[in-house]
């Protein structure tokens, strides 16, 4: 079995890498160790408007709900709202993460790639130090599958990075542990996303209620590693339900659970191989969001492969484009946010609650995480003082 | 008597996968969908206990 590139996971990453390689020319195989592409779901399943931008998801099958902003609430309840204030805009959508990965292999199989199910990669083939593949299982069947370049789209526990050396390890203090119920018979809007912090609520992290419909919602929690006890994710979840009423009545029809990187990215080119998505750290660590970058990276790592496929050189020089690539688009706005991250996890309750009350009428510009730190620094430039240049550096 | 190792209780465990992400040791993978400990790799650091979300994996002598 000979392809130019094999990429591991079916994720957004993966298959939107394997897309842009395959529709470079280059024969493409996903390789999937989960029976269902997308299934089971491991995300809160909020995306911003961005991802129209892309243009990589046909049709609106992967849409649950369109939402107008997102109101945050400190711990005394006090409400920040974000939102467009034009009449019509978008913000953001709560999607079903299942079909939207579908969608994006059905886009990658479109472009010529080939996918097979129920198959782990379970290490990688070498010759002369060199990596010339990857070994798989399928079922209980062992093969090789050699390939020119090895794409490691296998998610926040990578094992892929760690095969050439990569440190992929995170400390807990960098990485989310969640659990989300997806709710019924709830009372919420549809119109906002709404997010809940304070330490009792949810240590290091913040408790989410995403609307998919007008009944139903995506009920989670985030709570940082480093924070964490054994099962206090599910048991804070289930006490943040508890005392909301509205939420209280409903039922659960889906219990899942997830975590994610807040890290700073990892290197992600090592000879030929490359790391995409969650595997390389690509996700705002404010926020835990990972979606359009997952996106974003996939594409210029599946141009970059493509190009190398064509000219036939797997040396890190040339696939080291895609790192360049990434550091460009959103590698500034990731080392930024890191920061935010570490300054925010630096704020007690007090001071969350002093912070919403100065922005509880504030009319922000866009809906985004940088509009909110901008507000920040604005209305407190000594208590964010480590931030100001960062902020210069992304108008940029 | 030595420390406790990681193990993970099969019928909690929701294979989110943060306790492999965290490992030190890359002591836990995913098997049949269920994490899974290779208990010779595993330092007993509890790192992956504490992080579990729904309190599926404990310490066992």
């Amino acid at each position: 079995m000979k392809y130019d590139v094999v990429v591991i996971g079916s994720g957004p990453a993966g298959s939107v890498t394997a897309r842009f390689a395959a529709e470079s020319g280059s024969k493409v195989l996903i390789v999937e160790r989960r029976a269902e592409v997308g299934v089971p779901v491991l995300c809160g399943e909020g995306i911003s408007q961005k991802v129209d931008d892309y243009d990589m998801l046909e049709g609106r099958r992967w849409i649950a709900n369109k939402v107008e902003g997102a109101r945050i609430y400190s711990p005394d309840g006090t409400m920040v709202k974000l939102s467009a204030e034009m009449a019509g805009e978008e913000t953001g959508y709560v999607v079903y993460r299942d079909i939207f990965d579908q969608e994006l292999a059905r886009s990658a199989a479109k472009a010529g790639a080939e996918i097979m199910m129920k198959t782990e990669a379970t290490g990688l083939l070498k010759e002369n130090g060199k990596i010339t593949g990857v070994k798989a299982m399928q079922f209980d069947e062992e093969f090789d599958i050699e390939a020119d370049v090895i794409v490691g789209a296998d998610g926040v526990e990578s094992k892929v990075g760690q095969w050439v050396g990569i440190d992929t390890t995170l400390k807990p203090h960098d990485l989310e542990t969640c659990v989300q119920y997806t709710l019924t018979n709830v009372e919420c809007n549809v119109k906002y996303c709404d997010f809940y912090l304070g330490k009792e609520v949810a240590p290091g992290g913040y408790v989410w209620v995403f609307p998919k419909g007008k009944d139903v919602a995506n009920v989670g929690i985030g709570v940082l590693g480093s924070l964490s006890e054994s099962g206090m994710a599910l048991k804070l979840l289930d006490k943040f339900i508890a005392g909301h009423p509205e939420l209280k009545k409903g039922e659960p029809v889906r219990l899942l659970a997830g975590a994610t990187p807040v890290a700073e990215p990892v290197e992600t080119v090592r000879d030929n191989l490359l790391l995409v998505g969650d595997a390389a750290r690509h996700v705002s660590p404010i926020t835990g969001g990972g979606l359009t970058t997952a996106l974003e990276g996939g594409k210029i790592a599946g141009e970059t492969i493509g190009m190398a496929v064509r000219e036939q050189k797997f040396d890190r020089e040339t696939l080291s484009a895609y790192e360049i690539g990434w550091k460009e688009a959103f590698g500034k706005k990731l080392r930024r946010n890191y920061i935010v991250k570490e300054i925010m996890l630096g704020f007690d309750d007090k001071t969350l609650n002093m912070l919403a009350d100065s922005l509880k009428d504030y009319k922000f510009e866009e809906f985004s995480t940088l509009s909110l730190v901008k507000a920040l620094v604005l209305k407190h430039p000594t208590l964010l003082m480590k931030l100001r240049p960062l902020v210069k550096i992304s108008e940029v | 008597m030595g420390k406790p190792k990681a193990k993970v209780d099969e019928k909690k465990c929701l294979a989110c996968g943060g306790c492999i992400a965290v490992c030190p040791k890359d002591a836990v993978s995913m098997c049949g969908g269920r994490a899974f400990v290779i208990v010779e790799r595993c330092i007993s650091c509890a790192i992956c206990i504490r992080i579990c979300p729904v309190g599926a994996i404990s310490g066992e002598v």
